[in-house]
């Protein structure tokens, strides 16, 4: 029986360790030398370049190892706060702005000001890529690459019509009509309640001059009559796009475009990457332009915006770590291979970045050599809606978190809203959801 | 052959009166050491329950009492205001009555598929030995590759079968982009994803009916159907019940399908009481709203299952 009463006591305590096992060791940054990176870059080819990164980093035996960790676009959101509450959060973070507010909310990020004006007096930063991370006269995040959207085109498809690329909402309109047959559709957009959605349709308010729908005191000013023209347009357009768009994401469009299902799409640049291979076409079938522009008080621009990281780490050390790391990113030896994690979506943020041997030497970049360089030069017109003229709305990452923009669109697509009512409603929904 | 039948349960009987007065003085006669050991042995599970059950319970509850907005975000005690708000949001009572169709669909489908594909399973022929081993096949796909899959299907461009039918004539339309028809969509790959779990466990109760007594029923002169109801259905009842209460709550509570083929679109049209918590908290960064739907939730489904324990229980004579 005193056996037993041992085994028991034993049991308990084994199950207590056991416990005890499950949460970590008390921290102390003097014995951990490594540096947890989260982004959210899931694609197979993407997870690899950054994985070789930090392995090539961690060849040149720094003091603070880089281990990367890759996170979803879709959890990020709820992965981030739990890691705040339990104090587990990564030393690094991969954010774009929006979501960079929406980590500065849950109290985490540290100012990385240093590290981004020594690297825009050493490599000449893009003041589009490093402007929406700018708050309190701060640096949140080291912008690391950018990407904009452009409007990709069959060429062949077009040549076929005997349409020339569309510089204008009435030409693309026009364009995407004509080009609609029983078995091809004129375009391919996204209209599910989706970040992909929210972006396109920005795109189209930026050539609309409504790229700004937030009043100096941070108010919502969507419903004007800038924003309801882009809203029609987008409806009129979803006309001619695959019965399905309202289930559209990223990954669609693409897909219609590159099996000659559609005929035009607007994205960013990760269309050159697999053209080739998956259209079965030859890479000058890809035709690209700036975004159409309104017909009357339009403006040339696109969404753009640049990926940074945040540094989340409170430990000076580490601190200090990660922005070593990053500027090492951002040398010339070493930037070309990353921004090669996927070329022709990941753009340079520095001045010098574009004329990198390593980047242009690369098989995509220099086969699609004119539309990487149509994306440098959109990218100078580039807007982020929240951070437009050096605004930084600090609730913009709750507006763009629940895709309002998207939503309009469905409200107009499927539940059959004029253009009108889905620019009040939405302007409504984003009023009450920052109020 | 009337031995058997009713031997059972007046050994049940014999067992359910000798229980109580077992275990009585068993436990008298226990030693401390004994009850020591015992609690020593589930206190490992009981500690993780604690940890992994009890906390966020109650950690739900009290946020639903706060205003919190982003998880982990400084807040206040509100009292039932959360409550109201939740209470006062017409998205919350419209996710609500699609959680009720939606369980009550996918009960009513999975259980016709469940019971027709047990029923056939039961037949004798090599394609039937061979149906039971891949029959389960759609159940143990991964929700992911289900959701994928349905997907590719269906999609207006390179689906196959919009193709098919499309060569026959026939236009499906886009049934996860059309908010008429989406919800009945999800409705169908789910069914189709869970059935087989049923169809298993149904089948399995079907091979425990005593064949002496269906014979017998035959030899009295009942039919087919009358065998099914006055017989094999009573024998099955205890199954049924135990598959109708679990199924209906693991049913109730799928996020992930709906989540990943529709995203709760369009329009709000498969946005299920699931697919609103998880919005509100992580879309809409309203952590104490979700609490507060997620407890209101909580409290509408035990309310749901002791009405289907009190009037679905099969009667133990």
């Amino acid at each position: 029986m005193r056996s037993k009463a041992i085994m028991a006591a034993a049991l308990t305590v084994a199950a207590a360790l056991a416990l005890g096992a499950c949460s970590s060791p008390a921290a102390d940054s003097g014995d951990d030398k490594e540096i947890v990176l989260w982004h959210m870059e899931g694609t197979p080819n993407r997870v690899a370049a950054f994985e070789a990164m930090a392995d090539k980093y961690n060849e040149t035996d720094p003091e603070y190892t880089v281990t990367v960790q890759v996170q979803d676009w879709d959890q990020v959101y709820s992965k981030i706060a739990a890691a705040a509450q339990s104090g587990k959060q990564p030393d690094i973070l991969f954010a774009i702005p929006d979501f960079a507010t929406y980590v500065r909310g849950i109290g985490l990020g540290q100012p990385v000001t240093d590290v981004v004006d020594a690297l825009d007096e050493e490599y000449g930063l893009i003041d589009a890529a490093k402007a929406p991370y700018l708050d309190e006269d701060d640096y949140w995040a080291v912008p690391l690459y950018g990407m904009v959207q452009m409007l990709w085109y069959r060429a062949d498809m077009l040549a076929a019509a005997g349409i020339e690329p569309p510089q204008t909402w009435s030409e693309l309109r026009a364009a995407a009509e004509a080009l609609t047959t029983d078995g091809t559709s004129g375009i391919a957009l996204p209209a599910g309640k989706n970040l992909a959605t929210d972006q396109v349709l920005y795109s189209l308010m930026i050539t609309g001059g409504a790229a700004d729908f937030f009043t100096e005191d941070g108010e919502v000013n969507l419903d004007t009559p800038e924003t309801v023209a882009a809203f029609d347009l987008y409806k009129e357009l979803l006309k001619f796009s695959p019965t399905d768009s309202a289930s559209y994401a990223w990954g669609e469009p693409q897909a219609a475009f590159n099996s000659g299902a559609a005929a035009m799409s607007i994205e960013k640049g990760q269309y050159l990457a697999p053209f080739a291979e998956e259209s079965g076409q030859d890479p000058s079938q890809l035709g690209c332009a700036p975004i159409p522009v309104a017909d009357q008080g339009g403006e040339p621009g696109s969404i753009y915006y640049s990926n940074g990281a945040m540094v989340l780490s409170d430990d000076e050390a580490k601190e200090a770590a990660a922005g070593e790391f990053l500027s090492w990113l951002i040398e010339p030896e070493n930037y070309g291979d990353f921004l090669n994690a996927e070329p022709g979506l990941f753009l340079p943020v520095t001045t010098d970045g574009a004329n990198l041997e390593q980047w242009r030497s690369n098989e995509t970049v220099s086969t699609y050599a004119t539309c990487v360089d149509a994306m440098l030069e959109q990218s100078a017109s580039g807007e982020l809606f929240g951070f437009v003229d050096g605004q930084y709305i600090d609730s913009i990452g709750e507006i763009s978190g629940q895709n309002f923009l998207a939503q309009a669109i469905q409200q107009m697509y499927v539940n059959g809203m004029s253009a009108e009512e889905a620019a009040a409603w939405a302007q409504e929904q984003m009023q009450m959801a920052i109020s | 052959m009337s031995n058997s039948v009713t031997s059972r349960p007046a050994a049940l009987a014999n067992s359910r009166q000798r229980r109580p007065g077992a275990a009585a003085p068993s436990a008298r006669r226990q030693p401390l050491s004994e009850r020591l050991l015992g609690y020593g042995l589930i206190a490992p599970i009981v500690i993780v329950m604690a940890v992994v059950i009890v906390f966020p319970v109650v950690n739900a509850v009290v946020t639903s009492f706060q205003d919190q907005r982003v998880i982990g975000s400084p807040s206040d005690f509100v009292g039932f205001d959360t409550y109201a708000k939740i209470l006062g949001d017409n998205a919350f009572w419209e996710a609500l009555g699609r959680s009720g169709i939606w369980l009550v669909a996918n009960m009513a489908v999975q259980t016709v598929l469940a019971f027709a594909t047990a029923l056939l399973l039961q037949r004798r022929g090599w394609w039937s030995r061979t149906a039971r081993t891949w029959i389960v096949l759609p159940w143990v796909i991964p929700t992911v590759a289900v959701a994928v899959i349905w997907q590719w299907l269906l999609n207006s461009n390179y689906g196959i079968v919009h193709q098919l039918l499309g060569g026959i004539g026939i236009d499906i339309g886009s049934p996860f982009g059309d908010s008429a028809v989406a919800f009945f969509a999800v409705i169908l790959v789910n069914s189709w994803h869970w059935f087989p779990l049923s169809a298993v466990v149904i089948y399995g109760a079907l091979s425990t009916v005593p064949g002496e007594v269906l014979e017998a029923a035959k030899v009295d002169g009942a039919g087919a159907w009358r065998t099914f109801w006055a017989v094999t259905f009573p024998i099955l009842a205890p199954v049924l019940f135990a598959l109708g209460l679990v199924g209906s709550l693991w049913s109730f509570n799928v996020l992930d399908t709906i989540y990943l083929i529709t995203g709760g679109g369009p329009v709000d049209s498969t946005t299920t009481m699931p697919v609103y918590v998880y919005d509100t908290a992580f879309s809409a960064f309203r952590s104490s709203q979700a609490a507060a739907a997620s407890v209101l939730t909580v409290i509408v489904l035990a309310a749901a299952a002791l009405l289907f324990v009190r009037f679905a229980r099969p009667k133990e004579d």
